[in-house]
């Protein structure tokens, strides 16, 4: 019987620190191999088109949309998303501060903004309100006015601080 | 037997009176009343129309008990977002 | 911040503990309706007209059938034919056309398949022959003389005529006598507003996983503001029983009154008949954008008189608002919201049209934003033509208990001038204007209701709680329900666990709407409570042998006789000795939903060469009655503000001649993002509602309606251009500079 579609492809890389290895076809986007191979649904799909910073994920490191990306671009890196921002049960200080900030109300768009602010606070341990929020401007919030999602970084960072002293 | 306030929608009906006295024990009843005397208007009170009595909006209340003293307003339903 | 006239004090009501459901959806693990997968599941795609209006004349499937992985294809004829004088009939023909495709993106076919991208390509090759009939695409074009029918279904509602008409809704309502008023004022203004359609714009898309089972049966994952009525709008559509469906609710991500009906259940109901496994359908933002949600465009109309003095003598207003395709959301709303300044006269004219554009949908105190920007806007100009500060001119017209709403009945208790008051006493609005910038003030109302809910509460053997509603939970209404159980119980919120159940678990709720959930149901809650509380004191009663009446309630404990204690966890351990499992439901039809009204102030500054606007400085106060969890209540005042910003600034759904929205993604409809935005300063204001146990009133929708006509005012302060269109973008704004005329 003939073949209808084409092999898979198969993808390795790091996962919120596992080793992990997946099959998707050449143009699956690296949010859906996540969300549908991996089972990392906290990884939300917005838009589909880097426009709302739902799927926002950190490879190697660095933001990026992971609805923007193919999966097999991701093979060899490494690559972290919401699920892996917690150490074990000890929560990461942002989402103690958005938790007692009450800084998400439906909470969809609450994964990319952690992802994000995470970057910016490991790149920038004290960052001004403005830095804050051209950080985070790539995350859409349509529940909270960003009110409380700016104060719970602001806080997160002054935590940060404070541990490391 | 209670007074009723009507809105302009509903005045085509009653000749342009606003307000009346009517006759019933409920709700229901002054709408049945309203729709002997001015055919076509009970439709307009029983599906498009909320009620407020006394003041107080209240949802679905033709069972809401009336006296003489009562005031009803049939409002437009309202829904929210 | 906080302004209280609350005479009590609470031990649980209007602390802020972290939310139940917080850490699920901090660590990714909260699941949305897209992140359910069933065994076997497929996925299905919908197949969209192209054409704003056309005549099906036929669907051929063949080829699509005959595709890879394709097990199911349903069309307008698989579907229940409704009478149009059905109150779903409108819902149904949206969300699968018969007959007509009645704008682009109306759906005509569905195709479910293994995989997404299979059901994507399938759903490409339905073969739709379609003949396009004229479109009407705007209100002017609908009320156009010898306009052709944009839905020959759509009869004007209570018109008793029997020909089609573009009009969906006729109402007119008011008071006093219009040209007495008019003549008795010392200034009148008059303007025309128009807005254009905005979506709600929450950011998960909707979807929906179903499983019909071979008994007839189906289960339905759903993300929605109302599982109940997801299952009652799922049967009208499909024609079937209620008790063939049960809903699960997935948590929702946002709906704003957007998710308050439906769009893809019945189809995938039906796909998963058809195809005998569990179908997964879930929309893309373009669809989303496309065909579901957006708030109506609208044409308003308002004439304003006033004495010298600022005493407001009367008010003419003539509102259209375009419901789309079939009747959507109403005119009606917008006027009823003219509610709150004494108006001796006044005369409104509602009218809802129908064109070829997407089918409207409520969104967050719908239909008043639109009417608050025509009114605020003329207040406005009537405190500069008089001179006067506009916060003292609104405090002398502002309405108190007793005066008349627009539809005549009196308020009943309010805190509007409070709230006028917390504003002029606030610290932004006592600071100086920064140098070049405007600032404006404008105000908001929305009246909220009551509804249906019902409530379960569970104590369990170890003496915590289970509180079980059926209200889902879209910016912590959990949390909400947890603290008036606390409260009422004497139990820590810590030892509550607040469940959302399905729809054979919990008793019949409305929709989440009208910011009803923490009114409603949390009265539905504290019910239950008490009931409890009694059956608590007699089992304290045969415990120790004591007269029932001897037992009081005090802090979580049953007293008898002023001395002798038994806890909540002592009771409980003992509740197989004493009758059995405690356990108390309650349901209502709550009345008396107490209006909540606001006041913002902003301070904006504009660049003259771009037209861009920049927010620097915004303050927004609301009576909240009681604040159970005030964290959140600022949160909905400051997300309700946000939005509303984003509609005076920037979003509009843009349609090209052929009736296409051509901005249907999130790069080109613009929403407000953080670096657009300073902080939201809230102020919670209470004046406790006496209709409920705990004063409150629903906080959810009024944050939307004052934004727009603040920022318009604040505008006019700072450039000196009195905007009358929306949205006020940097373009729109720039000519309105340098024309020199209105917006
Ligand atoms: S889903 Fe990737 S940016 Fe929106
Ligand atoms: S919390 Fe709902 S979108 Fe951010």
């Amino acid at each position: 019987m003939p073949r209808t579609h084409a092999l898979r492809t198969q993808v390795q890389c790091t996962v919120n620190g596992d080793e992990v290895d997946f099959l998707c076809a050449d143009e699956t986007s690296l949010l859906n191999a996540l969300r549908d191979e991996l089972g990392l649904t906290g990884v939300k799909e917005g838009c589909g088109t880097g426009d709302c910073g739902a799927c926002t994920i950190l490879v190697d490191g660095k933001v990026n949309c992971a609805c923007l990306m193919f999966a097999p671009e991701a093979e060899g890196s490494s690559i972290l998303t919401v699920e892996g921002i917690a150490q074990g049960d000890e929560l990461h200080p942002l989402q103690q501060t958005f938790l007692e900030g009450a800084a998400l109300q439906c909470g969809v768009c609450t994964p990319g903004f952690l992802v994000a602010a995470k970057a910016l606070l490991d790149e920038n341990s004290d960052p001004t309100e403005t830095e804050i929020r051209y950080a985070l401007a790539g995350n859409l919030c349509r529940c909270t006015g960003y009110d409380k999602i700016i104060r719970a970084v602001q806080e997160a960072a002054v935590q940060l601080n404070g541990a490391s002293k | 037997m209670a007074t009723v306030h009507l809105q302009a929608d509903h005045r085509r009906f009653t000749g342009g009176e606003k307000t009346l006295r009517v006759d019933g024990g409920t709700v229901g009843e002054l709408i049945t009343e309203l729709e002997r005397r001015y055919p076509g208007l009970g439709p307009l009170l029983t599906d498009g129309a909320s009620v407020a009595i006394d003041g107080e909006l209240i949802p679905d209340g033709i069972f809401e008990k009336v006296d003489a003293s009562t005031e009803v307003y049939f409002v437009a339903p309202i829904s929210g977002g | 911040m906080t302004v209280t006239e609350n005479p009590r004090t609470y031990k649980y009501v209007g602390t802020r503990p972290v939310r139940h459901d917080g850490l699920d959806k901090v660590t990714g693990k909260a699941r949305f309706a897209a992140d359910l997968d069933m065994t076997g599941q497929l996925r299905a795609a919908l197949v969209r007209s192209p054409h704003a209006h056309a005549r099906i004349v036929s669907i051929d499937a063949s080829k699509a059938e005959a595709m890879p992985g394709v097990k199911a294809v349903v069309t307008g004829a698989d579907f229940a034919d409704l009478d149009p004088t059905h109150p779903e009939f409108d819902m149904a023909v949206n969300l699968m056309a018969r007959g007509e495709a009645l704008y682009n993106g109306h759906v005509v076919a569905a195709v479910a398949a293994v995989t997404a991208a299979q059901a994507a390509a399938a759903a490409a090759a339905v073969e739709v022959d379609y003949e396009p009939l004229p479109a009407v695409l705007t209100i002017d074009e609908a009320i156009a003389k010898g306009a052709p029918i944009a839905n020959t279904t759509n009869r004007t509602l209570f018109s008793g005529d029997a020909e089609p008409s573009n009009l969906a809704s006729v109402n007119e309502f008011g008071r006093g006598d219009i040209e007495a008023g008019f003549e008795a004022a010392d200034i009148i203004i008059e303007r025309e507003f128009r807005t254009a359609a905005v979506h709600q714009g929450y950011i998960e898309p909707h979807a929906c996983v179903a499983d019909c089972g071979q008994d007839g049966k189906a289960v339905i994952w759903a993300s929605s503001q109302g599982h109940f009525a997801v299952r009652s709008k799922t049967a009208a559509a499909l024609g079937w029983s209620t008790d063939r469906i049960k809903v699960i609710p997935a948590e929702i991500g946002g709906g704003f009154g957007g998710k308050t009906t439906i769009y893809l259940e019945p189809v995938a109901v039906l796909l998963s008949q058809k195809a005998a496994r569990p179908v997964k359908l879930v929309m893309s933002r373009e669809e989303v954008l496309r065909a579901t949600g957006p708030a109506p465009a609208t044409k308003i109309t308002a004439k304003i008189g006033a004495t010298n003095d600022g005493e407001i003598t009367t008010l003419q207003s003539t509102m259209y608002f375009d419901n789309g395709s079939t009747k959507g959301f109403s005119a009606l709303t917008g006027a009823m919201s003219v509610a709150s300044y004494k108006l001796p006269n006044l005369e409104l004219h509602a009218i809802g049209t129908v064109t070829n554009t997407a089918r409207s949908a409520a969104y967050r105190a719908p239909s008043a934003p639109q009417a608050a920007f025509a009114v605020e806007t003329l207040i406005d100009e009537l405190a500069q033509r008089l001179g006067v500060d506009p916060i003292d001119l609104r405090l002398q017209n502002a309405v108190v208990e007793g005066d008349a709403t627009a539809m005549g009945m009196p308020h009943p208790k309010i805190g509007f001038v409070e709230t006028l008051e917390a504003i002029k006493n606030s610290d932004h609005y006592n600071s100086p204007v920064p140098e070049g910038a405007g600032r404006g003030v404008a105000t908001g109302f929305w009246f909220n209701i009551g509804e249906q809910s019902s409530a379960t509460v569970n104590l369990n053997e170890d003496g915590t709680a289970t509180v079980v509603t059926g209200s889902p939970d879209i910016g912590g209404s959990r949390a909400s329900m947890a603290l008036m159980a606390a409260e009422e119980l004497g139990l820590a919120v810590d030892r509550i666990t607040p469940i959302v159940a399905d729809t054979e678990s919990v008793g019949f709720t409305d929709i989440t709407e009208g910011s009803r959930a923490t009114f409603a149901t949390g009265m539905a809650v504290v019910n239950a409570c008490r009931e409890l509380i009694e059956e608590l004191k007699q089992r304290a009663a045969t415990i120790k042998s004591a007269d029932v009446e001897r037992v009081e309630w005090v802090d979580g404990a049953a007293v008898i006789e002023g001395e002798d204690r038994l806890t909540i966890p002592e009771i409980t351990a003992m509740a197989k000795n004493t009758g059995g499992p405690l356990t108390a439901t309650a349901s209502l039809n709550a009345a008396g939903a107490g209006p909540s009204f606001a006041v913002h102030v902003a301070d904006v500054a504009v660049d003259e060469e771009t037209g861009e606007t920049t927010i620097l400085r915004y303050t927004a106060a609301q009576d909240a009655g009681t604040a159970i969890h005030p964290s959140y209540v600022e949160g909905q005042i400051q997300g309700g503000s946000v939005q509303g910003i984003g509609w005076a600034l920037n979003e509009e759904y843009i349609y090209d001649s052929n009736g296409v929205m051509e901005n249907a993604g999130f790069l080109d409809y613009r929403m407000p993002v953080a670096s657009d935005l300073p902080m939201i300063d809230a102020i919670i204001v209470e004046v406790p509602n006496p209709s409920h146990p705990y004063g409150v009133r629903g906080v959810g929708e009024t944050g939307i309606v004052p934004p727009i006509p603040t920022l318009a005012n604040a505008i006019a302060a700072a450039t000196g251009v009195r905007m009358t269109s929306l949205p006020m973008s940097p373009p729109r704004l720039l000519a309105a500079i340098t024309g020199g005329a209105d917006g």
